[in-house]
């Protein structure tokens, strides 16, 4: 067993080239562009609490739809809340949303289940395949509304009883239960293409000598798979993230956008843009629609530039 | 009538501003509310409607396509309807025995004329003859009959019946399912018929102006079934041409109305939602409320548009936040009392509101027939030492339950007065509540359930001008529509005193008190009164009237060009 | 390859079967039960027992799937809530074809410009055009369109009154640009990248080299050669984009009040108006899982390297 460690060449390749790939990366201005505009984003929403100048929910009714000024980066809302703040909360909104959709759905669902899919072969095979198919088949954005709405009610009745039951508070208020069905929802979706995506890698991987050497020894299956397989299937998995990143992301502001998401008072860029988004208020406020307007537009754009960065660097073949 | 989505609508309408779907139009008219007859005793102060824009001494000219935004109708069936988007369809297209003038006197419609016994219970009505359904054939007091008992069939489903007809002598057992009849309304002969109600009521006649007394083709109900609103056979002033849901409405003028045929050869009604502001400017149509965003520079002197620009009359409508008094905490005067002292209503209206609502601290809106101006003092004003006090002294003192309040509506905000209260509720008090939405339908089936502990985002409108119709209606104990399960046996007593009283001082004495013990209890808390709106109208469009309430309209409307 | 093609359709029926079953158990548990909204204020639990078993709704789930499959195929996809009476049929009824023309409008508008401007990009590999073609797709592609929508109307409805605002007058009227455009421009920058991508891969091979060296004239080389074979994959990405207009037409249609199922999908979602939600669900699903087949078969005839088991 110890020895299969040694013969794990692909490990050892690995980490120059993930070194290498790094670098490579880091000497593309759209990369390093989009790295900075990501890091700002995401960097403020994780620390949204420390660089918010203001509550998310803050309200000043002596300061209405101001306009941008020192007091308010970027202006107030109806209500007199910072807009600026109200920005860097949505993102950290979108943050949790799309880290724990992406997490679960893609890398934990997609990638385990495309391993072993790819590996096994036969039946496992089919049948995950023919689940992923049948998931495909449906216009996302529909299925996801009816999941939540059959899935909403539930689990708010399931966090109520656990606040009564416990005596924590404020768990309904902090909107744990939207965070809880848009993610579902969506990681629900994304794992298919990632599985598909690593399967084929798996296809063609597992024919080759390391891991039929590995086999040999009598590696255990999580082994061939965790570490001889998925390290080697990496580089298009890396790819695939950063662009379903961008596209999970548009996905949550969509569904707050469309009224199913996260519901106010806790901020998503989804129903900031909905509040804000008409031409008169275009004309007339400019700044309650366009700040949230471009955020959504930056970190999309961002992550799908970053994608296609890590694509010519990782799968220089694909081009 | 309840009115929920369209106040969510009006709040974010006027300061977003018509943009997508559900939510459209600042200015959507309001319901009806009829106003008193000529012919009953007792007279009723009437407001004073704006006409707007003024009739202009240019002779009415007869031709051209009235177009505006509307949205799709939850039902062509007078019977049915309960809403303002059906009721300005359905008012255009039937009829009922009497309606209402621009002033909001009722006025003979179908019925010629009508009488009333000495004894104030019977009504007499005369038809006119050669009145016409769209298809040609007369209208008799039979087709009344018919009508009147098919909208009192409980097959029918009607969820108006008992507010406006419950008069009726018969029409309470015949939505039991325990009479085939409504033995109160009697054909005397083919042009005569007769109603007779359970006490005198000076408001009945108005009742009548609503659809829900419209009269029906009874052929074609019984030969098309539930289908046959596709085209309904009416005998109003237009007939309905084309509807294609979600795309457009067609109305086109019915050349025999009996009241004179109308101007307009035909109305669209866009349903397809879009821009309104945008719409109006590219002159896809001819109206269109004007939102916040707008205003100041429509109102701009300099631009051409201010001189379209016309201002409608407030509404008689109130909005509130409703306890149910059987739920904890809520079964203690004190915490409601408490919530309401609490909230700062003056600068939510004036700041986040822009002025364009008044605070309302009493039931009854301001110009609204047995209004009491001195109850805008007397009611609960903000305090918040007080507030604090209250919740102190409550016996949920330290210990207060959950708080849910349940507003009607998808999507998006709970309002943005919504979202203020809560904040100042948690300033001032430390009470933090949950706000849940759910879909119309589900909220009014838990509201008449008596299932919501709290609720808010919706209003009431007046369906006739008498203030029966919001305090007995909304407070005592025994109305089917009390959604807070208020009880209080004095109060009880006024409005039962109040509803034969014969002398209308003496009727509106009883209810002021009966309101001031209703809003010193807090089963409600008052939060506003519709403020006046900001329409836009083409300036060749002549004729239309802007009233408080739903009307027949577009009979006079004209296109001059 | 036989053998592919019928091995699909053998797991059509089972797919269709699986996917309107799923999106008809999600309906039936949806918030709102049928009977009470019915019922209204009228709730009483003896007339909801009634009316249960009028509306069958007291049989076995697979019972009353079976029953909802057998009147959808006749056309009868049940009775709308939000609107008494009138059933889910006549509702989509002509909406569908309104969305097709919208689609189709957009689909054609991502066409041409999308492959002249990836061959383009693809010829001036590496230039500033390149860049600024490569950077411009992949920002209209990451514009959600609620976001393009209103800024297109007002510079070119409010501003320039160039264009209508709104309104749906067929396919053949100035309505169609602006709504078009908007669904169109994702579609444009996906299948530019796209064919960017595989002309880039053509004009590196063995084939094209040998016709140019062979001097057959630059513009056959481009149309034999080059662009035969770049169409390869986007044959694929049109049909994917499938999903996309989908997505784009719902938001599309309702931001310029284009009377079609999109905007429906959207209204019946805003008045949670499940019968209607479900039929849709079950019309898209079926429509994606027959797309794609057409382009799985499509994909494996044209491009004949490609072997299916």
């Amino acid at each position: 067993m110890h020895k299969a460690q040694a013969v794990a060449i692909p490990t050892g390749r690995g980490e120059s080239l993930w070194l290498r790939s790094f670098r490579k990366l880091l000497r593309k201005p759209k990369a390093v562009f989009a790295l900075v505009v990501i890091l700002l984003l995401y960097g403020s929403g994780l620390f949204a609490h420390w660089v918010a100048p203001y509550g998310y929910n803050q309200q000043d009714l002596t300061a209405v739809r101001q306009p941008p000024s020192a007091r308010h980066w970027l202006g107030t809302d109806g209500v007199g809340r910072d807009i600026l703040s109200r920005i860097i909360y949505s993102l950290r909104t979108n943050l949790i949303i799309t880290a724990a959709s992406v997490l679960t759905g893609s890398l934990l669902l997609g990638v385990t289940l495309g391993l072993l899919s790819g590996y096994l072969g036969g039946k496992v095979d089919s049948l995950v395949m023919r689940i992923g198919e049948l998931f495909t088949a449906f216009p996302g954005i529909l299925l996801v509304i009816l999941m939540a709405a059959t899935l909403k009610p539930r689990v708010l009745e399931l966090v109520r009883d656990f606040e009564d039951a416990t005596g924590i508070r404020g768990l309904v208020r902090w909107g744990i239960v939207d965070y809880f069905v848009v993610f579902g929802a969506l990681a629900a979706f994304s794992w298919i293409g990632m599985a598909r995506l690593v399967r084929g890698q798996v296809l063609s991987l597992k024919e080759q000598a390391f891991v039929e050497s590995a086999r040999a020894m009598g590696a255990s299956l999580w082994r061939i798979l965790l570490v001889h397989l998925l390290p080697n299937a990496l580089p298009p998995v890396i790819v695939s993230v950063s662009m379903g990143l961008g596209a999970i992301a548009g996905a949550e502001v969509v569904l707050s956008w469309l009224g199913i998401g996260i519901q106010p008072p806790v901020p998503s860029l989804g129903n900031m843009i909905w509040e804000g988004q008409s031409i008169s208020v275009l004309q007339k406020w400019p700044h309650m629609l366009l700040p949230p307007v471009v955020t959504v537009a930056l970190l999309i754009f961002a992550w799908n530039l970053l994608g296609d960065a890590l694509n010519d660097v990782l799968n220089p073949k694909a081009r | 009538m309840k009115r929920a989505a369209a106040w969510l609508s009006i709040l974010t309408v006027l300061l977003v501003v018509v943009s997508v779907g559900c939510r459209r139009e600042a200015a959507q008219p309001t319901p009806r509310a009829p106003a008193p007859a000529q012919a009953t005793p007792g007279a009723i102060p009437t407001p004073t409607p704006t006409a707007a824009p003024a009739p202009s001494p240019s002779t009415p000219r007869t031709g051209g396509v009235f177009r505006r935004l509307w949205d799709d109708p939850p039902t062509l069936d007078p019977h049915l309807a309960s809403d303002v988007t059906s009721a300005y369809i359905i008012v255009e297209v039937f009829s009922g025995l009497v309606t209402l003038d621009y002033d909001l006197r009722v006025i003979p419609d179908i019925a010629e004329r009508w009488e009333v016994s000495p004894d104030g219970r019977t009504y007499t009505f005369y038809l006119r003859r050669g009145v016409k359904f769209h298809n040609g054939r007369e209208v008799t007091a039979e087709d009344f009959k018919y009508s009147l008992e098919r909208a009192a069939d409980p097959k029918t489903q009607s969820p108006v019946a008992e507010t406006y007809l419950g008069d009726i002598v018969g029409v309470k057992e015949k939505l039991e399912g325990k009479a085939t009849e409504v033995s109160g309304v009697r054909v005397v002969d083919r042009y005569t018929l007769q109603i007779t109600i359970d006490q005198p009521k000076v408001y009945f006649i108005a009742k009548l102006t609503y659809p829900t007394a419209f009269v029906v083709d009874r052929e074609q109900i019984e030969r098309m079934g539930r289908r046959w609103t596709d085209q309904p056979n009416g005998t109003g002033p237009f007939k309905l041409k084309e509807y294609k849901v979600g795309e457009r409405i067609v109305l086109e003028r019915n050349p025999d109305f009996y009241r004179g045929p109308a101007k307009l050869d035909r109305v669209e009604l866009l349903l397809a939602g879009g821009s309104a502001m945008a719409m109006y400017e590219n002159d896809e149509i001819h109206m269109t409320g004007v939102g916040l965003a707008d205003l100041e520079r429509v109102r701009d002197p300099n631009n051409p548009l201010s001189k379209q620009l016309v201002q409608a009359p407030a509404s008689f409508d109130t909005y509130y936040i409703g306890f149910n008094v059987k739920k904890p905490p809520f079964d203690d005067v004190k915490v409601r009392q408490a919530l309401t002292h609490a909230i700062n209503k003056e600068l939510i209206a004036s700041q986040v509101l822009s002025g364009l609502v008044t605070p309302a601290y009493g039931i009854l809106p301001p110009g609204f027939p047995g209004y009491n101006p001195s109850i805008q003092e007397k009611g609960l004003k903000y305090n918040p030492d007080l507030a604090k006090r209250l919740l102190a002294e409550s016996k949920y003192a330290g210990q207060l339950p959950r708080i849910v309040i349940t507003v009607p509506g998808t999507g998006g905000s709970a309002g943005l007065d919504l979202e203020v209260i809560m904040d100042q509720w948690k300033q001032t008090l430390g009470v933090e509540v949950e706000i849940q939405q759910v879909e119309w339908a589900t909220f009014l089936q838990e509201l008449n359930r008596g299932n919501l502990q709290a609720f808010a985002g919706l209003g009431w409108v007046a369906d006739y001008p008498d203030p029966q119709n919001f305090l007995d209606i909304l407070f005592h104990s025994k109305s089917t529509q009390n959604h807070t399960f208020y009880n209080n046996p004095e109060v009880d007593r006024l409005l039962e005193q109040a509803r034969g009283e014969q002398d209308w001082n003496k009727r509106v004495e009883l209810y002021n008190r009966a309101e001031e013990i209703i809003v010193r209890e807090a089963a409600w808390i008052p939060l506003w009164y519709s403020g006046e709106r900001f329409v836009l109208i083409k300036p060749y469009v002549k004729g239309y009237r802007l009233l408080p309430i739903i009307v027949p309209r577009l009979k006079d409307v004209w296109i001059e060009r | 390859m036989l053998v592919y093609v019928a091995r699909r359709l053998l797991w059509l029926p089972v797919l269709l079967a699986s996917v309107t079953f799923v999106t008809f158990v999600l309906g039936r548990y949806g918030p709102g039960d049928p009977v009470q909204v019915r019922l209204g204020t009228k709730y009483t639990p003896e007339a909801a027992a009634r009316l249960r078993r009028e509306m069958g709704l007291d049989r076995p789930l697979l019972v009353q799937y079976v029953d909802y499959i057998r009147k959808a195929l006749q056309g009868n996809l049940g009775e709308s809530y939000t609107y008494p009476g009138r059933s889910v049929a006549s509702l989509i009824g002509k909406k569908i074809w309104v969305s097709a023309q919208l689609g189709f409008a957009a689909l054609l508008i991502g066409v041409a410009l999308g492959i002249p401007l990836g061959l383009l990009a693809a010829y001036r590999q590496g230039t500033w055009l390149d860049t600024a073609l490569v950077s411009g797709a992949l920002f209209f592609y990451s514009m959600p369109v609620f976001i393009t929508a209103p800024f297109l109307i007002l510079v070119f409805a409010v501003k320039l009154h160039l264009l209508p605002t709104s309104g749906w007058q067929g396919l053949f009227s100035p309505h169609i640009v602006m709504p078009a455009l908007v669904m169109g421009l994702p579609g444009v920058a996906g299948i530019g990248r796209l064919t960017r991508a595989s002309a880039m891969e053509v004009l590196g091979q063995d084939y094209v080299r040998t016709a140019r060296a062979k001097g057959l004239p630059e513009h056959l080389v481009q149309s034999r050669h080059v662009l035969r074979n770049a169409m390869i994959p986007i044959a694929t990405v049109i049909g994917f984009s499938l999903a996309g207009l989908v997505e784009g037409a719902f938001i599309t249609e309702t931001l310029f009040g284009i009377p079609g199922i999109g905007r429906l999908a959207v209204d019946s979602i805003f008045r949670r108006d499940y019968p209607v939600i479900t039929a849709l669900t079950m019309i898209f699903a079926v429509a994606f899982v027959l797309a794609n087949l057409l382009v799985d078969i499509l994909y494996a005839f044209l491009d004949p390297r490609i072997r299916y088991r």
